[in-house]
Formats: C-alpha cells, sequence, structure tokens
C-alpha cells in the first residue's frame, strides 16, 4: 500500500490526521483513487498528541479524585496514580487506535506512503522519504491538511524539560511539584486540570482579561470559579516577558497591569499559547498559495486559490478542532466530486475537559445579543438533576439561547458531568433546525444527564418541571 | 392600468367553460399568481390564478355561467384607480349558448359559490369517482395523499388545492421535509413551502431554501417581471410536454429551388387571371408537402396510448406568429384541395389569427406542421413538435449559392429545410426517405404537381 509513482490519483492528500485521514476514507468510499501522505503516525496530533491523550489522562485523573472524595470507599486517601503506568496505557491507546486506522485505511484500498509531502504545484506531489529518496505522484486533486502545531513565542525556548509545549508533555513520564501554564485557553485549563487532579501547584498565566475568551460568559465565570476553588491560580492580564531556566526550575518573569513586573518560580513551565499552521512541504510564496495571517485560505468550498488544491482543519484556522478538521474533510471531498457543502462554523460543537466538562454550540449570549435578534435564555442546574445527585456530579448548568420570535436555538451551552456527550444532540436540533420548543418536547429517559437538556429548553418558555417557579 | 381577467384556454380542443366559483369577491384585494376563480370544462376543472395583483374590481360573468374561453370575466385594477369607464358599462354577459339557463338572480356580478348548479357538480363525476381539481389531485398525487381521505370544500364538495393542504399540513409527511424553522420563516412571510426545491439532507426543506425564494421574490435586480398570459402558458405546458415526452429527431437537406421558384414564375400569370388570387411559394410548398405526406403516411400519425393512429387527411398546420405568442391553424385537407383552396383557407387563416378569431377546431385539426422563417435571415433551425402531431417542417431563407455544374460555376437559389420527427413513431430512414423525397419532388416541380 505504498503509492505507485506512475500512477494518476484522483486524490492526493498530505497529513493523515484527523482532517486527512477521513478526506482519504471518504474519497476511497466514493470510488476515488486516493493517496494519503504523512510525515509521522497516522491519526495526527489529535491521535498522537491531543484530543486522546489528554482524555486518556483526564479519565485516569477523575477516577482518583472520584474514589478520594467518595463518602463510602474506606482507604482512598491512600491512593496515588504511577505517573509511568499513566503514560504507559495512553500509549498503548494511542497505538492501538493508530494501528487500527492503518488497518481501516489498508481495507479501503488507499495508497499510503510515510514521508514529507510537498506540493510541488497543482496535481504534482512530492515525497521525501525517511530513507532521503523522493517520490513524486500525479493527482487530480489535492487535499492540505497538514494541521497545526504547538506555536511558542520567540523569546522561549523549549528544551522539553524544563520548558514544554503539549507535545512533549503529553509523553513526559514525569511532572514536577510546581508548573506554570502559559495560556489560560482550552490547553491550558485541560492541562492544568490534569496537573492539579495530581495535586501539583498549578499557576495559569493569561495575557488576556479572561480564560476560554471564546466561550460564553456565564461558562467562563464558572470555569475559573471551578479552577480557583481546585487550588489552580489563574492570572490574568499577564504577560510573559521571560523564561529563565536556574539550574532546577525556572523563573517566570511576567507584567500584570497592577503589580508590574513579577517573577514566579516553577519546576516546569508549559507554553499553551497557541497552535500555528504546519506549513512544512508548502511553500506558500513558490506556490502563490493565499493566505489568512499565518493559515492558508480556504473559500467555504474548502478551496484554495490554486486550482484543484483544497486545504482543510488547522492549516485553515477558525476552530482547531479535530471534528472541524473530519467535516472539512467530508464536504472537501463531496465538493471535489461536484458538490456545493459547506461546514457552518456556527453548528460546530466546541469541548473543553477541565474539571468538569465544557459543551457549547453557536452564538454566545453576547453574540446572540450582538445580532440583535430578541434573544431568550433557558437554564438548568445540574443541580436539580437526579442523575447527577446520583453521580455525586453537580457542578454547571445547562443554558440554551434562543430567538424568541421564531425559536431558532442560537446557542447552546453546557458545562457540567458528560457535557461534551450532551452537547450532540442540540448540535443535531440545530443541523435540523428544530426549534427550542422541540428539543423540549422529546421525551428523555429518566434518570439521565440529557433531561437537563431538555429542562433548559423547557425553561426558555419558563416551564421546566424541576425549578422553583420563576420570580416575575 | 386595468388588467383583463380572461378564461383561459383551456386545452386546445376545450372551446368554453363554466365558472363554478368566485373565490373573491369584487372589492376584494388580490395577488398575481392567486386563485380567483374556478372554471370547469367537459374535460377539466381547474383553478386560475390572478394575472395581476390590485383590487377585484368588476366581475363580469358570475359564477354558473358559461361562456368561450378568452371572455372576459372580470377586471382588476391597481390599487386607488378608477373602473374604467369601458368596464363600468359592462353588464353582466350572458353569452347565448347559456343564456336560457342562467336565473335572473345569477347576471348580478356578484359571486354566490354556493348557488351554483351543486347537483350537477355532483353529477359531474363519472362512475362516482372523487370530485377534485387538477392541481389539487397532482399536489395530492405528489404528497402521496390519499384523495378518499380529503373532504372537499368546493362547490359541490369538489376537492380545492386548500383541503389538500389542509390535509397534508398537520400530518407527518409534510412536517418531515420542511424543517420547522423553514415552516415558521415560510407562514411569516406568507410562502407556500409547495415547489420550494430543498436543499437538505433527502430534500428536505432548510430555512436558507425559503431565504432563497424569498430574495428572489423581492430582488429588485430581476429587471422587469412578465406575468404570463394564459395563451403564453399554453405554449409554455404543450412545448415542454412536447419536449419531454417526444423524443425528438431531426433532418436536414438543402433544396435547389429554382426550378420551383421558376415554375411559379411562369403559371402566375395564368393562374391570377384564372382566380384572381396572388399564388405565393409558400402556397406551392403547402400542397408539394401534403402531397409527400401521402408516400409516408407516419408523418401523418398521432400517438395515443398504445397505439400509432394514420390520419385519413392531411391537415396542414401553419405556425403563424402573433405579437405575443404562436398560433398553428390548419389548412384543411390540403392534400386533396386545389391550389387556389389553400390560398384562401391559408390568407383567411393567417387574418384570423392575427385577431385572435381562429376557432377550436382550425386550431386542433392540424396532422402535420410547416413552419417558415423564410422571411428571416436563418439558414435552418430546428422545431418542437406540436402535439400530438409526429413531425414538423423547417425552412429557412432562401439564399445564392455558388456551385460548381460540368465545370463552371452557376448560381443557384438554395433553401436549408429541416424536419424534426417523433422517435417514438417514425424511424430515421422513414424520416431521411420523407425529406429526400420532398427535396426530389421540390426539384422536380412537375413530378409533384402532376402527383406522380
Amino acid at each position: 500500500m505504498s503509492g505507485s509513482e506512475g500512477a494518476m490519483y484522483d486524490l492526493a492528500i498530505i497529513g493523515g490526521g484527523p482532517g486527512g485521514y477521513v478526506a482519504a476514507i471518504r474519497g476511497a468510499q466514493q470510488g476515488l483513487k486516493v493517496l494519503l501522505v504523512e510525515k509521522d503516525s497516522l491519526g495526527g496530533t489529535c491521535l498522537n498528541r491531543g484530543c486522546i491523550s489528554t482524555k486518556c489522562f483526564i479519565h485516569d485523573g477523575k477516577i482518583l479524585e472520584a474514589a478520594k472524595t467518595s463518602q463510602v470507599l474506606t482507604g482512598a486517601e491512600a491512593l496515588s496514580i504511577d505517573l509511568g503506568k499513566m503514560v504507559a496505557r495512553k500509549r498503548q491507546v494511542v497505538k492501538t487506535l493508530v494501528s487500527g486506522l492503518g488497518k481501516i485505511i489498508q481495507s479501503h484500498g488507499i495508497d499510503v506512503v510515510q514521508g514529507l509531502g510537498v506540493l510541488i504545484a497543482p496535481g504534482r506531489v512530492k515525497v521525501s522519504l525517511p530513507d532521503g529518496s523522493t517520490k513524486e505522484y500525479q493527482t487530480r486533486h489535492v487535499i492540505l491538511a497538514t494541521g497545526s502545531k504547538p506555536a511558542v513565542p520567540a523569546f522561549i525556548e523549549v528544551d522539553g524539560h524544563y520548558v514544554q509545549t503539549t507535545d512533549e508533555a503529553l509523553d513526559s513520564d514525569d511532572i514536577p511539584g510546581r508548573l506554570i501554564i502559559i495560556g489560560g485557553g482550552v490547553i491550558g485549563v485541560e492541562m492544568a486540570g490534569i496537573y492539579r487532579t495530581l495535586d501539583r501547584e498549578v499557576t495559569i498565566l493569561e495575557m488576556l482579561p479572561d480564560i476560554l475568551t471564546t466561550e460564553d460568559a456565564e461558562i467562563r465565570r464558572a470555569m475559573r470559579r471551578l479552577l480557583e476553588q481546585r487550588g489552580v491560580k489563574v492570572h490574568l492580564k499577564a504577560r510573559v516577558k521571560e523564561i529563565a531556566v536556574r539550574d532546577n526550575g525556572t523563573d517566570v518573569i511576567f507584567e500584570d497591569e497592577v503589580l508590574g513586573t513579577e517573577v514566579l518560580k516553577a519546576d516546569r513551565v508549559l507554553v499553551a499559547t497557541s497552535r500555528v499552521p504546519v506549513l512544512d512541504g508548502i511553500d506558500v510564496g513558490k506556490l502563490g498559495l493565499e493566505t489568512d495571517g499565518p493559515f492558508v485560505r480556504a473559500n467555504e468550498r474548502l478551496e484554495t486559490n490554486l486550482p484543484g488544491v483544497y486545504a482543510i482543519g488547522d492549516l485553515i484556522g477558525g476552530m482547531m478542532l479535530a471534528h472541524k478538521a473530519s467535516a472539512e474533510a467530508e464536504a472537501a471531498v463531496a465538493n471535489i466530486l461536484g458538490a456545493s457543502k459547506e461546514v457552518k462554523p456556527e453548528r460546530i460543537p466546541r469541548c473543553i475537559w477541565g474539571f468538569t466538562e465544557i459543551g457549547a454550540v453557536g452564538l454566545t449570549e453576547e453574540e446572540a445579543r450582538a445580532t440583535g435578534r430578541p434573544v431568550r435564555i433557558g437554564k438548568f442546574p445540574f443541580m436539580n438533576s437526579g442523575a447527577a445527585q446520583a453521580l455525586g456530579s453537580v457542578i454547571g448548568f445547562a443554558k440554551i439561547i434562543g430567538d424568541t420570535e421564531t425559536g431558532e436555538v442560537l446557542g447552546f451551552h453546557i458545562m457540567g458531568p458528560h457535557a461534551t456527550d450532551l452537547i450532540g444532540e442540540s448540535v443535531l436540533a440545530m443541523s435540523m433546525e428544530s426549534v427550542v420548543e422541540e428539543l423540549a418536547e422529546a421525551v428523555r429517559p429518566h434518570p439521565t444527564l440529557s433531561e437537563t437538556v431538555m429542562e433548559a429548553a423547557m425553561d426558555w418558555s419558563g416551564l421546566a418541571i424541576d425549578s422553583p417557579k420563576k420570580s416575575t | 392600468m386595468a388588467t383583463e381577467v380572461v378564461v383561459p384556454m383551456l386545452g386546445i380542443t376545450v372551446e368554453k367553460g363554466t365558472i363554478l366559483e368566485w373565490m373573491k369577491k369584487e372589492g376584494d384585494p388580490v395577488e398575481k399568481g392567486e386563485i380567483i376563480f374556478i372554471v370547469e370544462t367537459e374535460k377539466v376543472t381547474t383553478e386560475v390564478e390572478s394575472p395581476a395583483s390590485g383590487i377585484l374590481a368588476k366581475v363580469i360573468v358570475p359564477a354558473g355561467v358559461e361562456v368561450p374561453v378568452l371572455t372576459l370575466v372580470a377586471v382588476i385594477t391597481e390599487p386607488g384607480e378608477e373602473l374604467p369607464a369601458k368596464y363600468a358599462a359592462l353588464s353582466t354577459q350572458v353569452p347565448p349558448v347559456e343564456a336560457e339557463k342562467v336565473s335572473q338572480a345569477e347576471q348580478v356580478p356578484t359571486p354566490m359559490p354556493h348557488q351554483v348548479r351543486p347537483a350537477e357538480v355532483a353529477e359531474a363525476a363519472p362512475g362516482g369517482a372523487i370530485k377534485v381539481v387538477p392541481a389539487a389531485r397532482k399536489l395530492a398525487q405528489d404528497k402521496g395523499l390519499d384523495l378518499e381521505t380529503v373532504s372537499g370544500t368546493g362547490p359541490g364538495g369538489i376537492i380545492v388545492i386548500r383541503d389538500v393542504e389542509a390535509a397534508l399540513k398537520p400530518g407527518p409527511e409534510l412536517a418531515a421535509k420542511v424543517s420547522t424553522l423553514a415552516g415558521r420563516l415560510a407562514k411569516k412571510e406568507g410562502i407556500l413551502l409547495q415547489g420550494i426545491e430543498g436543499t437538505g439532507v433527502r430534500g428536505r426543506i432548510m430555512r436558507a431554501d425559503v431565504e432563497r425564494v424569498i430574495e428572489e421574490a423581492t430582488a429588485p435586480s430581476l429587471g422587469k417581471v412578465i406575468p404570463m398570459d394564459s395563451i403564453r402558458r399554453v405554449i409554455a405546458r404543450r412545448m415542454s410536454e412536447s419536449a419531454f415526452t417526444a423524443p425528438h429527431i431531426y433532418f436536414f437537406t438543402d433544396v435547389w429551388m429554382d426550378p420551383l421558384l421558376n415554375f411559379r414564375r411562369d403559371i402566375l400569370p395564368n393562374f391570377e387571371e384564372k382566380f384572381g388570387l396572388r399564388l405565393s411559394i409558400n402556397d406551392l410548398l403547402i400542397k408539394a408537402v401534403a402531397l409527400n405526406i401521402l408516400d409516408f403516411p407516419l408523418l401523418n400519425a398521432t400517438f395515443k396510448g398504445q397505439e400509432i393512429y394514420i390520419l385519413p387527411e392531411v391537415n396542414m398546420g401553419l405556425a403563424v406568429a402573433l405579437p405575443d405568442g404562436l398560433i398553428v391553424p390548419a389548412i384543411a385537407r390540403a392534400d386533396k384541395i386545389g391550389l387556389a383552396e389553400i390560398i384562401r383557407q391559408r390568407a383567411d387563416l393567417v387574418q384570423r389569427a392575427r385577431s385572435g378569431k381562429l376557432s377550436m377546431d382550425e386550431i386542433e385539426r392540424g396532422t402535420f406542421t410547416i413552419s417558415s422563417l423564410n422571411q428571416y435571415d436563418i439558414t435552418y433551425f430546428t422545431a418542437i413538435l406540436n402535439p400530438p402531431q409526429s413531425g414538423i417542417l423547417t425552412v429557412g431563407k432562401t439564399r445564392d449559392e455558388l456551385t460548381l455544374v460540368d465545370g463552371a460555376v452557376k448560381e443557384k437559389r438554395v433553401t436549408s429545410f429541416g424536419l424534426s420527427v417523433d422517435h417514438r413513431i417514425i424511424d430515421g430512414t422513414v424520416a431521411a426517405d420523407f425529406l429526400q423525397n420532398l427535396k426530389w419532388k421540390l426539384e422536380r416541380p412537375a413530378l409533384t404537381f402532376l402527383n406522380l
């Protein structure tokens, strides 16, 4: 299943992450002759250095936390996590998934080439193989799906031990006692949760006035409070100036708007400021490929300005999420086959796994109000959910934002247990153009967390069952 | 400007119709495209749309009265516009055909929907079939709705569109095909969901589809919108029906015209002297084609169900362009009658076509059609069959061409002829033989007119 140079491919994909491999499989399912070029390991950041890795750790941490906070277990105080085993389990999970993915790709007759894919011109892809040789392939269409990598400010040097990005952090089997996370975005908040659950001292330094700035203000507030309650120090409006590596630790020098220059000591610094597109093999200038800032520019049909060249996923910016890349992959393949498909950002769910989960889709309340449309909010706390009480996980709430006139679901925001799973039905409702009343009407099984979604939708009409009467 | 409302042409064989019900009464505002009355003929019962938006200022023909098609039945004025005096003076017109049936009361120009011959309407349904207007039947069919379950609210219990819509509305069938947001938007904007193309999964109508329809309806950049009058609607329907049901094949040939032109020139003085009529090349063509058809009876056939009917007479249809349409009256028995009779019929039919005074029989009887653009600078063209005919001949301009005859360059007059035939009935070789034979004979007029 290594590609053949002489053949004419219908579709060559550079990058085998959740964008690229989905495009490859979908293309093959539709009868296209597909070449998939991956320089590292199938599955991309998501499988190898991102989503799946963090979810393993978060799960392990949750088991520990649940045991320790259990009111019925005895002897739980003595429990601790074996970091080596935790990382080993993650590696095993990743290995299982990557090899499973390889088999699936093989079963579809997709040619996979291991090496750095280079777009020479539309229709021409060169691969630099690990042994130093190169191969060139002809193709009718190209999908660029090279993904992203952690962005590191110029003044910071990542040494892999004292200063890490997630690439290193998620494969370290040691985690020292004091950690500083630079960046209070999704990655920072998730890593803070993992480290803190392992009883490490954690400080988040965020340059902006709030963490998770893309999320609804109420959600942000609740998550920040939860972080602080769990002992994570959150320092906002903190501009990091320098990281000085000492003999056995680091000094992080940052500027605070009020306090002026401050120094914080840590055993390790995690740089989680942002991510930048991977442009290895894509010589933007030489190709004449148009960009949007650091990202490759693609139109709504995922077409770049080069004929027959599409770009998807983190490479084109927007929400840097695996499922956004996958959705774009499907749309790009459909468009190659003559459709006219777009991926609407307002239908892409956003998920965050912190001390508790956040699942959100659509507009935040601020964004919804800014549209000038008549907006009403429905809310329901997990505290009032029988299922959440039984699980012992009552933090958070579900919040629906609907157009008062049409009932259109403009946004849905959930913070709480299994919020990332629960957001799915709101995504479905929005995709089907269902209205708030329909989300309220559909019967949910009892006792489940899904009732929270239903009750929030009912509350939108002032009709939640498990809420006290609203004062008017 | 006031707009006249007429009983539309309801098929080529339909001459008159009875207004069953006025859906609007005098003084009501009406929207272009809104159903304003229901008309019943021997063959169909149909809903008639308003040709314009405005006020239904005058109803000239009340419900229950039978009138010929294209009869003026009402006038729509723009809001604030006074009813022009020429209409105001009109009282209810009751044509002689039905005058004796209409009572004094029914002559008052106000609608009396539920007094309209209820017994007759109910009986009109043959064999106890469900009485339903065609548009409603089609809608029900499209939506898979069993008409047995629908109760009609039209006159005499006839099922009209609104009944089918009402029956469809709460059902899961339609709801599943329209997203809730799309449905709500359509309701708010007063958009009818039927006919909107759904771009969602499995053709589901999504909000964007309704928005597109709204946008199209309000787009100022569309330029002038020309409402289709009844003639245009008939043309549109018949042409698309023909184009999409009869598989067309096309044949072309160049005919050397000098012999026919000379033939005409030679007989012209004597002909004029004897008949007092001016013989045109067209008349000669009509006769020649009619005679040629006698050798190819399949070109004088129609296709009905599982059988091909060869028609006994050649009635030669002539496509006559009108300022805003096209009509095809036919010269009766063109194969049998003399050239003088052809000239008389042709002149009379063309003149009456232009003044809108053709009878239905004259339009309907054609068995083959000639469409000539000889006066235009058009070399050759294809034509769509005039259903249910099986052939149509097109005639381009007569042009000068140079040809090599025995090593010398000679000037020739040439006309391109095109033949479109219904391939269900006529094979390519039959059509080719027909056209080739016609060419052979036109180039040797004596063969044609001695009918050799």
